[in-house]
């Protein structure tokens, strides 16, 4: 009868943790694992898609990757400053475009663009532009808030001080309030390329040749020619080669701060 | 030999509703040292923070070294690098280090060589004692280093005026006399400086004037030893009163 709190407690942890191994074996148990084994596990079949799944699927994927992000990170600088800007047009436009690019889902972006924008213009651009176009113009709307959050968040005292020393509006933007805003959002920028490397997997919808698979579309395809789940596993095990280092590099930086932090000045 | 370099006529300022300032006059004489005090609220800051046009007066005429800054069509950008400014918060450019931050206005807006500006940052780090943190981040640095930092990066731009909006009063008390040490000899050199602040010691022995402002008004104006030792207006005892022997007075009643 008579149990401490913390005696309690402990009694409450241990049924927890033997609920767990319960679930864990029932789970065991029921499945089949001579079929897992078959399903995702043919050692054959994974040897045949080295070395091609790292030198074409995983390159293309991070080539991919790198050209939406580069171009997502500029139009999401532009969008960001565009929204916080003092004319309101240009307000308009950035929220109607964040709004848009954030509400779709980005396969029927990408579907758009590959079919719409030849249609609209008459011009066919090359696979590798369109993939920028395509997964930067959503990165960019995601982009965009956190730029703007960031540059929100550099102290007033920074552009007052910039300011007193005859920077114009501008010049503080660039040499003073953007550089704090990176350092700032540097890990939530990091978690954006994860996202992106992710979404890099919704461009096979391009029509793609051999040689410009990525790694979704590189297990994909190795499946319709092999009785096995194992391509898929495989591809699976690379994207986390990127991200996971990715994941790793963002909570380091949010570890380690931004130093950007500063007293709040008062009037 | 008296030749005035900050003329300021007419000055109102309101934010929203509130009206922080309430017809301004004031004249600087070049060289001189001006203490602005009077308590929180009182419109000093904003005061000067107007001469700089970091706040954009609603009404009147600011003219400094005979540049009319309410022109609309005065180049701000340019007068402002003739006009110092030294916050409370410091505020230095907390990515670069203490060489870079005062040598990246000198480099972008002034245009000087990277051999210039870096000579320039030296010679005002030297002036203010801190020769040895030129490659420090400012977070390295004490509160009283940073704003001593500050003062070199202003002074960086070679202006004509200094303004010092409560320098010390971020500061921990024993840091408060490097930063005041630092102010003095600027004036000892001759320094057109206006300075807000609550340190009366540091008003009664460096400033030629002193101005108490209340209200969004001058309340009293003079001589140092004649306002703060001396005071004519009760508004002026009252608060002096309170700031000098502040265990003396009962909690102030509220505005």
């Amino acid at each position: 009868m008579a149990v401490s709190k913390r005696k309690r407690a402990e009694y409450i942890r241990y049924a927890q943790y033997g609920l767990l191994i319960v679930i864990a074996l029932v789970v065991a148990f029921l499945a089949d694992w001579g079929q897992i084994r078959a399903a995702f596990f043919n050692v054959d079949i994974a040897k045949s898609m080295f070395p091609s799944v790292i030198t074409v699927a995983l390159k293309n994927t991070i080539i991919y990757t790198a050209l939406g992000f580069a171009f997502g990170l500029a139009l999401g600088l532009v969008l960001a400053l565009m929204k916080l800007s003092s004319v309101a047009p240009y307000r308009w436009i950035a929220t109607v475009y964040i709004e848009f690019f954030r509400g779709v889902p980005a396969l029927l972006v990408f579907i758009g663009i590959y079919y719409g924008v030849p249609i609209a213009f008459q011009m066919q651009f090359p696979p590798l532009t369109t993939v920028m176009l395509a997964l930067g113009g959503v990165g960019a709307a995601y982009m965009a808030e956190t730029i703007r959050a960031g540059i929100q968040a550099v102290p007033k005292g920074q552009v007052e001080a910039a300011r007193s020393l005859g920077m114009s509006q501008g010049r503080a933007m660039i040499t003073i309030v953007i550089p704090q805003a990176f350092r700032i959002i540097l890990p939530p920028l990091t978690n954006e390329l994860i996202l992106l490397t992710k979404d890099s997997s919704l461009i096979y919808i391009l029509g793609l040749f051999r040689e410009q698979y990525e790694l979704t579309k590189f297990g994909r395809e190795t499946l319709s020619r092999s009785p096995s789940l194992t391509p898929i596993l495989i591809a699976g095990l690379c994207y986390l080669i990127i991200t996971l280092p990715l994941g790793y590099l963002s909570r380091y930086l949010e570890r380690r701060g931004t130093g950007g932090a500063r007293k709040k000045v008062s009037a | 030999m008296s030749e005035t370099f900050v003329e300021i006529t007419g000055l109102k300022k309101s934010f929203g509703p509130l009206e922080v300032l309430k017809n301004i006059d004031l004249k600087v004489d070049r060289g001189d040292v001006v203490c602005i005090i009077g308590p929180s609220g009182s419109g000093k800051s904003t005061l000067l923070r107007c001469v700089n046009l970091l706040e954009e007066p609603n009404a009147g005429k600011i003219v400094v070294n005979d540049v009319e800054l309410t022109d609309p069509d005065v180049d701000i950008d340019s007068a402002r690098t003739k006009i110092g400014m030294v916050f409370q918060g410091f505020n230095l450019f907390s990515h670069l280090n203490v060489l870079a931050n005062l040598t990246v206005a000198q480099r972008k807006v002034l245009k000087r060589s990277e051999e210039e500006s870096r000579r320039v940052a030296l010679h005002n780090l030297e002036r203010v004692g801190l020769s040895e943190k030129a490659h420090a981040m400012p977070a390295q640095l004490s509160g009283g280093q940073q704003q001593r930092v500050a003062i070199a990066r202003a002074l960086s731009m070679d202006p004509d005026v200094m303004l010092f909006d409560e320098p010390t009063s971020a500061l921990d008390p024993e840091l408060v006399g490097d930063v005041l040490g630092v102010m003095r000899q600027l004036a000892d050199e001759g320094m057109t400086m206006l300075v807000v602040t609550h340190e009366m010691q540091f008003a009664r022995e460096v400033a030629d004037k002193v101005i108490f402002m209340d209200g969004g008004y001058i309340v009293e104006e003079g001589p140092a030893a004649e306002v703060i030792g001396n005071p004519q207006e009760e508004r002026t005892r009252e608060f002096l009163a309170r700031v000098l022997d502040p265990t003396h007075h009962g909690p102030s009643d509220p505005v």
